[in-house]
């Protein structure tokens, strides 16, 4: 079963991508040169692909490291390190064909052996994210470029996990045999576009341009990614031009920011949902007229327009639509004589009381969504009690509890569907033998039917059928309402004009590896 | 003298015993699990349960305090739980930063601090001093966040004359220390103008002033030196509010500082960063306010040391 189809997709990619020009702007002959500046809000805690967990980290981990599959900006799954795969008709192997010729910055050969390494190390180390490449269980090197895994049981997500950012792959060479646990992000030798040039921590990370990159050399010199935690700040920075594009610009600036001519906001969808989980284990959540009555209470639209500013999408599924397996569903339309009558027939007509816990400041506007969640609530005559706590603790409370345990009716949560593909975002957080604490499934959901799509869906190699499954699930799942759904977030990027070709990816990052000056 | 010195410097070791109980205990007494915010929302229990294990945070708490005193005698502050970088390594350049930013901020603060109070001393009531007074009534009262922005939004975005943030140019410097230095700059030159006022009417003054000597003399020599004492005393005390002040400066400025490495730490739960660092940061106040103390005899002889 040879896929040919990747290359295919990519070769249509770069035609679409010949022929639009995003910024409208007349097409230039892109240049080389200039010194790119980009502002985030955190620094990475490390560079090593063994102990990177933060969408900081991966921002710059893209630029001098890269895997062996990659994830476009809209959530197709294509070939980079790795140019080519056969899978076994049982699901269970996988033969993938390596690009040759492609060294590490310190000339070392990126071959089988490379990868073989780097897959081991990870795994036997036990890295922050190994969990998305441990279903693997042999790793075998056929010839130079020939890398063979195998897995126990049939896993269709794998080539999406092997395209997260935090399975990049770094030369054998600059580990320490002697102890593959240290910590390599200091000096990270990739084989991506630009090389590593230091890190001052707190402040920044210096990259330059890597001459010998194996693809189309980026075009600017040199590449900093700025460490500024204020919001207000790198807003600053961006109108003053000491950063030429800048993450998460607060909702509140974008109008401001948009009366000026040098500069655009990009409203960037992410992977990340938000919703309100709903404790599915116990009265009155275990009675889905009361889950849905909750869908209908609260207004989703007007908290996308009203308190985020447009930065977000009312979900019409339990996950984003760039991710693999997607399918929309109709919105629970904000209907509050709908939730009473729901309310009644389930037997609180004369209201009930829940306990609420959010965090704060997690994410974009997160309290205030809470609290117009309350009042929306209220509304139809639910009182819920509000609790919040700091984002180390919240997690502990809320998702490290027997089932028994527990204290809360509801919670406020975040899922980012980091790979891409809908087995990630679906069976970690609704299949039944993922209940708190020991998986994702903090609502301690049960949904009839829901188990079994989501394990076919996952041995499934066929994509067609996985989509199919995964339709089907999300329908049950939709129909189950389990949580308050409430909306993908977008991320909001600042950009001058004078910087073109940043790609500024649904993963939360912004790219410029194919980023250049315009010259006036 | 010397005596007294050894002997306050001997009475360090208990002071930072203490503190080092009562980091240690705090950060522990913190809710949240360190395994969990390490791992985060992704983790496997499993995983979290090797993490706990890799800390060390399944041993009894008693244990968990053998071991890091034991360490910190060999002043090993453990290995960041957030980066896997030894905590000394992590806090160190960091300390530096705050360091330099707070020792720059004091500068500025008692040059301009002094120098507005004494002018106002030696013009009670004038014009002048009123406007110096509500200058720095302002500069009191005006938060630090606020400020940073402002100075910001005028230098930077405005005028553009001065880098908004990040370190590595002197001119950097400027907006930051200017900021952090607001508040102690005001509070100095109240400090002075009152000390001074008070010293200004004492029965030398005016026979200095009689014997016919200049002004200045007057005021610089006589009475400058004998209204010290509560300055230096206001000096000592403002440079370990500055140091913990730093942080709302850092974060405004992206100043890669200890104090926003501290927050950080602490949202991370990464108990030896936080102990690492308040504990090097208590050591340097007890270390200043010795200093303080000795720097008294000098100023005053009358002052004894047994």
């Amino acid at each position: 079963m040879k896929k040919k189809i990747l290359g295919f997709v990519v070769l249509v990619m770069a035609f679409s991508l010949l022929f639009s020009n995003s910024l409208g702007v007349m097409a230039q002959e892109p240049q080389e040169g200039g010194d790119l500046r980009i502002a985030i809000g955190a620094d990475p805690e490390s560079l090593d692909p063994l102990y990177a967990q933060s969408s900081p980290a991966a921002m710059v981990m893209v630029h001098m490291m890269e895997t062996l599959f990659e994830m476009t900006p809209d959530g197709d799954i294509v070939p980079l390190l790795a140019e080519d795969y056969d899978v076994s008709d049982d699901g269970l192997v996988y033969d993938l064909y390596l690009r040759e010729g492609v060294e590490f910055h310190d000339g070392e050969p990126f071959n089988a052996e490379a990868v073989k390494f780097n897959l081991e190390r990870l795994l036997d180390q036990g890295a922050v994210y190994s969990f998305l490449i441990d279903a693997i269980t042999e790793i075998e090197v056929i010839d130079e470029y020939t890398i063979r895994i195998a897995t126990d049981e049939p896993f269709a997500p794998i080539l999406a996990h092997l395209s997260h950012d935090f399975i990049s792959m770094i030369s054998p060479a600059a580990i320490d045999a002697d102890d593959p646990s240290q910590d390599a992000g200091e000096n990270i030798v990739g084989t991506g576009p630009f090389k590593m040039d230091g890190w001052n921590r707190g402040e920044a990370v210096l990259m330059t341009r890597n001459d010998d990159y194996w693809g189309d050399n980026a075009y600017v010199d040199t590449f900093s990614v700025l460490i500024v935690p204020e919001e207000s700040t790198r807003v600053v920075m961006l109108e003053t031009g000491e950063a030429h594009a800048i993450m998460n610009v607060p909702a509140r600036d974008v109008s401001r920011l948009e009366e000026n001519p040098d500069l655009t906001v990009e409203n960037v969808p992410s992977l990340r949902t938000l919703y309100v989980g709903l404790n599915n284990h116990r009265e009155p959540f275990d009675d889905v007229r009361v889950r849905k009555a909750m869908n209908y209470a609260v207004d989703s639209e007007a908290i996308v327009e009203h308190i985020i500013d447009g930065a977000g999408r009312p979900s019409d599924a339990p996950i984003s639509p760039d991710i693999f397996g997607y399918s929309g569903q109709e919105i629970y339309q904000h209907n509050p004589d709908r939730a009473r009558e729901l309310l009644a027939e389930a037997g609180y007509e004369d209201g009930l009381e829940v306990e609420f816990y959010y965090p704060v400041g997690r994410y974009p506007m997160d309290q205030t969504i809470s609290q117009a969640i309350q009042s929306q609530l209220a509304d139809v005559g639910i009182d819920a009690n509000m609790t919040t706590m700091e984002w180390a603790t919240y997690l502990e409370v809320v998702g490290g509890n027997e089932p028994e345990d527990v204290e809360h009716d509801m919670y406020f949560l975040g899922w980012g569907t980091v790979t891409g593909d809908a087995d990630y975002g679906l069976y970690a957080l609704f299949h039944s033998d993922e209940w708190a604490p020991y998986g994702n499934n903090w609502h301690f959901g049960d949904h009839e039917g829901v188990d079994e799509l989501l394990h076919e869906a996952r041995i499934t190699p066929d994509p067609d059928i996985r989509q199919d499954l995964y339709a089907e699930a999300i329908e049950l799942i939709w129909d189950d309402a389990p949580w308050i759904f409430l909306h993908s977030i977008s991320q909001l990027n600042g950009v001058r004009n004078e910087v073109a070709g940043l790609i500024h990816h649904p993963r939360e990052h912004i790219e410029a590896k194919r980023a250049y000056f315009i010259n006036d | 003298m010397s005596s007294y010195i050894l002997r306050r410097m001997v009475l360090l070791v208990p002071v930072l015993i203490g503190v080092a109980i009562i980091v240690f205990g705090m950060v522990r007494l913190l809710p949240g699990d360190p395994a969990v915010a390490m791992a985060g929302v992704h983790a496997t229990p499993e995983y979290i349960a090797q993490v706990r294990a890799n800390l060390g945070l399944d041993e009894p708490i008693h244990v968990q305090f053998g071991v890091f005193i034991r360490r910190l005698i060999r002043g090993d502050l453990g290995i960041s739980t957030r980066t896997n970088r030894p905590a000394v390594v992590e806090i160190w350049p960091r300390f530096l930063n705050t360091l330099s930013l707070t020792f720059i901020s004091l500068i500025i603060a008692s040059f301009f601090g002094i120098l507005v109070g004494v002018i106002s001393a030696t013009r009670p009531y004038s014009l002048l001093d009123n406007v110096t007074m509500v200058f720095s009534l302002f500069g009191v009262a005006a938060p630090v966040f606020w400020l940073g922005l402002i100075l910001m939004l005028i230098f930077s975005v405005r005028l553009g004359w001065l880098p908004s943030s990040g370190m590595g140019t002197p001119q950097h410097f400027v907006l930051p220390a200017v900021t952090l230095a607001a508040h102690s700059t005001a509070l100095i030159a109240r400090m002075t103008r009152s000390s001074m006022l008070e010293v200004l009417n004492m029965d030398y003054i005016v026979t200095a002033r009689s014997k016919g000597l200049m002004e200045r003399v007057v005021v610089v020599k006589h009475a400058l030196r004998n209204a010290l004492i509560p300055i230096v005393t206001i000096l000592g005390l403002r440079f370990g509010m500055l140091l913990g002040g730093a942080v709302l400066t850092e974060t405004v400025f992206s100043w890669p500082g200890v104090g926003r490495l501290m927050v950080d730490s602490i949202l991370a739960r990464d108990y030896p960063v936080v102990q690492g660092s308040v504990l090097l940061l208590a050591l340097l106040f007890v270390l200043i306010n010795l200093f303080v103390d000795i720097l008294y005899a000098f100023l005053d002889p009358q002052i004894q040391y047994g």
